[in-house]
Formats: C-alpha cells, structure tokens, sequence
C-alpha cells in the first residue's frame, strides 16, 4: 500500500474514532462508592447507625454512607406523627442524612463494565 | 439520591433542605422487597420534605482510630450535635395512597459537620500534620520531638513525595 494511502486511512480511522466521543455530550457524573462496611441486619447494608444505645454504633460510628468523600455531613434520628388520606394516623421515625463534598467516585469507562476513577462535587440525601 | 445542590442550604451553624417531588418506593418494611432484597418490591412514590438540622454545643474532632476499611471508625472530621424537625408528604403514584406529617429529632442522636473518609483519611495519613490519626499521634508521643518531627511532619513541597503506602509500623524498629 503506497504511503499516501496509509495516511489517508490513518486519518479516516481516526475521524471515526472521535464520532462517538461527539455523539456522548455532556458526560455523566461520577457514581459515588458505598462506604464497604456497614451494618448487618440481617444483611450487609453499606450504613452505620451512629449513636449511643441499643442498636447504635457509638457516638463516632462513620455517619456517611460514602467513601472517598470529603465535605458536609447532617443527620439524626427523629420521631414524629403522620396521617394519611383515610384519617389513619401512623408513627414515624425518620433516619434521614445529607452529604455536600468532594467524592471520587467512579465513571464507568469501558465496555463491560470497567470503571476508572474520577472526582467530583456534589450533594445527596439519603432518605 | 443526589440532589440539586440549590435543595440544601448551608449556614455556620444549620442546613435545611427542600427536596419537592422526589421519586422514591415505599417498601412497606425494612429490609424491604422479596427475598430480603431491597428494591425489588414496593410501590412508586413521589416524596417532598422541608427539614432543618441546628447544631449545638462545641465540636468534637473525630480522628480515625484504625485503618480498617470495614471499621465504622476510619474516618476523621469536627462534628457537632445538633438536633433537627421537619414536615413531609408522600402520596403514591397510582394516587391510592397519600400521608402527610412532621417529626423531630426529640431528645434523639444527631450530628452535623465534616468529615474525610476513604482516600481523604489515606492521604491525611500519608501526609497530613493537621489531622493525624491517634495512631500517629500515639507514635508522636513516643519519639524525640526532632524524630516524631520527620517523620511525621506534611511533607515540603519541594521535598521527595512518597508514592503509594507506607505502614507505619515499618518506621518503627
């Protein structure tokens, strides 16, 4: 194959290997990674329970359900009361969180799952 | 779930968040779904909730006590306590169901802060001085100040940068 040609289908191939890379648009954020410990009960959950008492983890148990994070963190165990469309009332407990910080997290990169690492900012509510 | 970040508001001493129709699946009980999966059974439901978390009192500085990744405890941050209330709604999406209430946190644990895990503590521990674990400040304790000094000093940043970890244990003879 003379030369010229070599260069012309090295740059065909090339032109199409960036299509995709266009096609994506904006890319989507890293997905954070569960904290690997966690409670069980009965199961493996990727959550402490922070707190003193029963059932609790102690006082400086790990509040987050995220690791690699660096940032903001709110939560608390509440109680309180509820009523629905039929006048039923219900007791409710509440265990709800925020997270506001910087995470690595990960980006799925290749085909079949493979992932690299990347970092990001953001905010999340565990509910 | 991630969230807008305009849904939480932060001050010094509160964060409130304002989360409006956000998809969840009521699962009836916990661990919820068929075979103690999560998320496989459930019905579809849009939940809003204003609440607003207060801390209170002074910091504690939570300093990780070991390098376990499975301890609850390897992480480092400034907590404070704080308490909180809220209201919410939910109603399911097939409109069979709706429920409206409020809670607080009634004499119950909560906290607030910051807090590094992960590889965050990693590098506090590769190279941090301003947030050493126990153990280092144990070890710290242990030495001749001019020892503890280098080796357990923030690096310069014209001065070598380690690569990868480093047990500390191998410091130590």
């Amino acid at each position: 194959m003379p030369s010229w040609q070599k260069w012309f289908f090295g740059a065909a191939f090339l032109a199409l290997a960036c299509v995709p890379a266009w096609g994506q648009g904006t890319p989507a954020p890293p997905s954070p990674i569960p904290i690997p410990g966690g409670d069980v009960i009965p199961q493996l959950f990727n959550v402490f329970s922070p707190g003193v008492g029963a059932f609790l983890d102690g006082q400086d148990a790990e509040p987050n359900i995220i690791t690699n994070f660096k940032g903001r963190v709110a939560m608390g165990y509440t109680l309180g009361r509820a009523a629905d469309n039929k006048g039923s009332q219900y007791a409710v407990i509440t265990d709800i969180r925020v997270y506001r910080g910087d995470y690595v997290g990960g980006v799925s990169t290749y085909v079949g799952g493979g992932s690299t690492s990347a970092k990001s900012h953001s905010t999340f509510v565990l509910i | 779930m991630q969230v807008p970040d305009d849904a939480v508001k932060i001050t010094d001493d509160t964060v409130t968040i304002s989360l409006k129709n956000a998809s969840v699946v009521d699962q009836f009980r916990f661990p919820g779904g068929a075979g103690n999966s999560l998320g496989i059974a459930g019905v579809p439901a849009t939940l809003s909730f204003d609440i607003t978390y207060s801390k209170s009192g002074d910091a504690r500085h939570v300093k990780p006590t070991t390098t376990d990744p499975l301890s609850p405890f390897n992480w480092a941050g400034e907590m404070w306590e704080a308490t909180n209330s809220g209201t919410f709604s939910l109603s399911y999406n097939d409109g069979t169901f709706s429920a409206e209430g409020s809670f607080d946190s009634a004499g119950n644990f909560g906290e607030m802060g910051f807090e590094r895990n992960g590889s965050f503590v990693e590098d506090d521990r590769n190279f941090g001085e301003h947030n050493r674990s126990s153990v280092e400040d144990e070890l710290a304790a242990k030495l001749p100040a001019t020892l503890a000094a280098t080796h357990l000093a923030r690096p310069s940043p014209s001065g070598p940068k380690f690569r990868g970890k480093i047990p500390i244990s191998e410091l130590i003879h």
